[in-house]
């Protein structure tokens, strides 16, 4: 796929595009209904921030087949970018978080390009180790980053005027919105000819590459587009909780994110949903489990894996169905 | 001041190479990159800590209860969540997602049941230290040095010279056709499991014992390092886990000392990186042509 | 389709249970004091410490007749787990709960400080019981802590440094967390760099949760020193005096308040004594209140022994206590603005708060002998 323009984005399917505006739209009013109090407000932007990164991980993984455990690397890179533009330049959120999107995408290639012949459990475990060596930079190049005391103070988003809180649902808001883009891009890409090679190249490379698909290429931009996408969400984190720090996103964060994409589903985007708000509610509403959660986190992966490694609404009907839809589009 | 740090590193890596030659057990047999082998570690040493400080029973008896537990909670681990999917035939990556779970499970419920603060656990071998031509040895590290190479040798000796050592290599090279031989493969991969758990767990005791510290999170750090001792080898080679094991402690330790204490952890993931990315078969790894 | 009705079903049914969840019932009459730590993970010692103290202090307050004519003080208590993420959370969760007039906690520097945004934003006070990074209190009017400034603290470590062990040529070691690189900083630069009686020869840092010290023991006698002052808490300090004694027997350790912890003997064993350090607040203090505190302590925990930045915690909620009493309201603003006039006697000495909400107090002198925490006379050395 060459670089599109831009409003193809919504040329597409104008009754998906119709329902997630009407989505967008009721979760946009839900704040101003006066149901919800603040710590609501924050839980629904958390869930709404992990869809994003369950969506920037599914594309990798679910739709790519390169399984990441070190996605919350690509987090930081985007959030230490954007904070640290922040704290040298004073320039407004849209500019950093951007920045924060380019850096975590080049990052994307730098960690894609040598890791992409890896196959399977290499490919994971060098994530891993990518992964903390983030975190390791961000601890010891203590004259940029501030080391171990991280960044703090860091400025809210600020649009027209107004500066986004949870107490004006400004950052929920916000987060929809992001997320809202993001499943349209992620919607796109997976209904188009780069869609399907990633798909295809999860499903038997060796016959992608027989197709003619270059699988290199292939999974260099779903790195990149991954690694941009979690990049977003690592810049919206951090001017949202406005501190930052080189424990802030960890190897735990990693497995929260891809324990969403497998209990939802890989290949879904739905369930990248699904998944984000059962497990980021569940601490919340279960307060007795919370000292349980990595136990629950732990137990998803196992009990997925065994009997449902699809995911909830991941699996084979879905693919069925893709394969007709490609066939059909084959005819413009 | 360089020998000592030398030898410090060597004795840090000869525990790497205990806890890398678990994983490379498990990869030899199965292909399967065993993540929770780390967590395993922390298992076996929190198992020693229960046996010889809780219930006083003393350091042999610390080291075998830990060795039996630990070998018999990894033969489950297999049994429970890893045979099904072997069943099922499902995708390698599931069965290294499912071991990442696995990690967590143990990791976590180690937390909960003994507190996830750091905890005491005695000095081993301690009979006092020793100056030998500048170097300070102490004789537990000595002790640590003896145990993990007796215990190198005799999984060596398992490996090579023993019959059910014998299938185990039959299953690594086809174990389909081991099968038709009349070897009980899951019979040797339950052994292969057990051999890993009770390295991890004499590792976990002698590095405790070592450290004087016991904690539920020691195994993360320690796991992924061991794992890049494995990987800087070939994994699935045994003498490459060692040296892999002894090259990663003698970096660190010289990081340490000549960069700072920030970076000790970082050189690990680095020689991981690289060597994934330059040689991902090891040093002593044959290249493996992928079958079409 | 019937996973779509079964997604949109499960999606109604948690904002449902949201929503319910938020309808607790409202009482007016108890004044709501939150407490904030963590209750687990590798710091739940000092978070646990928080809220017994907390809870015990509103226990007697309470039996006592409470504040404002019989009105109770009631404790709620959240487990940050030390994040600064659980922190911003809990923080927000607090802010939107109008009954809570006053906040006890944010253990460490760094989760206070993602905490605090919040509490100035919405004006409710927080108190850490033991924030000491410098930028901590001047985060806004409604920001205290009540524990000493690191300068404070530190300025007492090298005078340990030099009264008690004489020391020529000190190293420093220190955790590579917030509060171990910043206190490290002070320490050699601003503090040891104006002293000629003695001098700082080396500085190693390391990772927390680390427990092979081996190099960085090696590194540290490379410079010689007779004396280390270790910026970390218990867990660290206590294995490194084991380590580090193992080589060299005759080192003298200097600790910070916040190592002081029945934890610390445990893990260090017979390689703990001699190990000192400074603290507000001694558990064998003969005073009447401090025997109060402990003994009330000691009953209430199982024997437990109280932790200097526990007897912080507990005069936090004394502090509150006094400023709503004297403040004769209830209400947020009021009671931040009593909070910068009280004089607070307390078990861990008696302070006061500056116009940055710093605490300021004087320190005992504590020495592990025996594996016992022991007071030394200051005047004798």
């Amino acid at each position: 796929m060459k670089i599109q323009n831009p409003l193809n984005l919504l040329n597409t399917k104008p009754k998906k595009v119709t329902a997630l505006v009407i989505a967008v739209a009721l979760l946009l009013i839900l704040p101003k209904t006066g149901l919800l109090s603040p710590y609501l407000v924050r839980i629904l932007t958390m869930i709404s921030l992990y869809s994003m990164l369950a969506l920037s991980l599914n594309l990798l993984t679910g739709f790519t087949g390169l399984v990441s455990i070190g996605h919350a690397g690509f987090c930081a890179v985007g959030g230490y970018t954007s904070a640290l533009m922040w704290q040298y330049t004073g320039l407004p959120w849209v500019v950093t978080a951007i920045a924060g999107m380019i850096v975590a995408g080049i990052v994307g290639l730098m960690l894609g390009a040598p890791t992409s012949r890896l196959s399977g459990s290499y490919l994971t475990i060098a994530t891993l180790g990518f992964g903390e060596i983030v975190k390791m930079i961000a601890l010891n190049w203590q004259s940029f980053t501030g080391g171990p005391l991280g960044v703090n103070h860091i400025e809210r988003p600020v649009f027209f005027g107004i500066t986004l809180t949870t107490f004006n649902s400004g950052f929920f808001y916000l987060s929809v919105v992001l997320t809202a883009l993001v499943t349209l891009v992620v919607y796109r890409i997976v209904h188009s000819k780069m869609g399907r090679a990633f798909m295809s190249i999860r499903d038997d490379s060796l016959a992608a590459t027989l197709m003619g698909v270059d699988v290199t290429a292939y999974k260099l931009k779903s790195f990149i587009i991954s690694a941009a996408i979690a990049g977003l969400g690592g810049a919206f984190y951090v001017h949202f909780v406005r501190f930052l720090d080189p424990n802030t996103f960890n190897f735990d964060i990693s497995i929260i994110i891809i324990s969403i994409v497998i209990l939802g589903g890989t290949g879904s985007i739905p369930g990248s949903f699904l998944g984000a708000v059962l497990l980021i509610s569940f601490p919340e509403i279960l307060r007795f489990a919370s000292e349980y959660r990595f136990i629950i986190y732990g137990l998803i992966l196992v009990l997925m894996m065994r009997f449902k490694p699809e995911g909830i609404l991941g699996g084979h009907s879905n693919r069925k169905l893709r394969l007709m839809k490609g066939v059909d589009t084959y005819g413009y | 001041m360089i020998l000592q740090q030398i030898f410090d590193g060597l004795t840090l890596g000869i525990v790497y190479a205990l806890i890398a030659v678990g994983y490379s057990l498990v990869f030899g047999v199965l292909r399967l990159v065993n993540f929770a082998h780390g967590a395993t570690y922390a298992f076996g040493a929190h198992i020693a800590m229960v046996v010889i400080v809780s219930a006083n029973f003393g350091l042999f008896w610390g080291f075998i209860a830990s060795v039996i537990v630990t070998g018999l909670m990894t033969m489950l681990m297999d049994r429970i969540a890893l045979r099904p999917l072997r069943i099922k035939k499902s995708k390698g990556i599931s069965a290294l997602i499912t071991t990442i779970g696995c990690s967590y499970i143990i990791q976590n419920t180690l937390m909960i049941v003994f507190g996830s603060r750091s905890k005491w656990f005695p000095k081993i071998f301690d009979y006092g230290n020793f100056n030998v031509g500048g170097i300070l040895v102490k004789s537990t590290q000595v002790g640590i040095i003896a145990v993990s190479v007796a215990l190198l040798l005799a999984l060596t000796y398992v490996v090579h010279k023993t019959k059910i050592g014998l299938a185990m290599r039959a299953v690594q090279q086809n174990s389909k056709a081991a099968s038709l031989m009349g070897i009980d493969v899951n019979k040797v991969v339950s052994f292969t499991f057990f051999l890993g758990g009770a390295s991890a767990a004499v590792a976990g005791t002698l590095i405790s014992g070592y450290y004087q510290i016991v904690n539920p999170q020691m195994g993360f750090v320690a796991g992924l390092k061991a794992f890049s001792a494995a990987v800087l080898g070939g994994i699935g080679i045994l003498h490459g886990a060692v040296f892999g094991g002894l090259v990663v402690g003698l970096a660190e330790s010289l990081a340490a000392y000549y960069i700072g204490g920030g970076y000790r952890d970082a050189v690990a993931f680095i020689i991981l990186i690289a060597v994934l990315i330059f040689r991902p078969n090891g040093l002593f790894g044959k290249k493996v042509i992928e079958k079409v | 389709m019937a996973k779509r009705v079964v997604l949109v079903a499960l999606l109604s049914l948690l904002i449902a249970s949201f929503a319910f969840a938020n309808g607790s019932a409202e009482t007016q009459k108890p004044i709501k004091i939150a407490v904030v730590g963590p209750l687990t993970g590798d710091f739940a010692e000092y978070g646990t410490g928080f809220k017994n103290a907390v809870v015990l202090h509103a226990k007697q307050i309470n039996e006592a007749g409470g504040v404002l004519g019989g009105r109770q003080i009631e404790i709620v208590s959240f487990d940050d787990k030390n994040s600064g993420e659980e922190a911003a959370s809990i923080a927000e969760r607090i802010a939107g709960n109008k009954d809570i007039v006053g906040v006890i906690g944010h253990f460490a520097s760094g989760v206070s400080m993602a905490a605090a945004p919040t509490y100035e934003e919405v004006g409710i006070a927080e108190i850490s019981p033991s924030a000491s990074h410098p930028d901590y209190s001047s985060m806004g009017e409604y920001i205290f802590r009540n524990n000493s400034l690191i300068n404070v603290e530190a300025n007492e470590n090298l005078n340990m440094a030099a009264d008690l062990f004489h020391a020529k040529r000190v190293a420093v070691l220190a955790v590579k967390t917030d509060w171990g690189v910043k206190t490290a900083d002070i320490l050699i630069n601003d503090l040891a760099a104006k002293r000629d009686d003695l001098e700082i020869v080396g500085y190693e840092e390391i990772l927390d949760g680390l427990t092979d010290f081996s190099s960085t023991i090696t590194k540290l006698r490379s410079y010689k020193p007779d004396t280390i002052i270790v910026c970390a808490m218990y867990n660290i300090l206590g294995p490194f005096a084991n380590q580090y004694k193992d080589v060299d027997p005759n080192i003298n350790l200097i600790g910070f308040s916040n190592a002081y912890s029945e934890q610390l003997i445990k893990l260090a064993q017979e390689d703990g004594n001699g190990i000192v350090l400074p603290a507000v607040f001694f558990h064998e203090s003969p005073e009447a209140k401090v025997r109060n505190f402990v003994d009330a302590y000691m009953a209430d925990y199982d024997g437990k022994i109280p932790s200097s930045l526990t007897a912080q915690a507990y005069d936090s909620l004394g502090m509150f206590a006094q400023a709503i009493e004297e403040a004769g309201t209830a209400d947020r603003t009021a009671i931040k603005d009593q909070l910068y006039k009280i004089k607070y006697d307390g078990v861990a000495g008696q302070s006061y708060f500056d116009a940055n909400g710093d605490a300021f107090k004087t320190f005992y002198w504590l020495r592990i002998v025996d594996g016992k925490f022991t007071m030394i006379d200051k005047t004798s050395k």
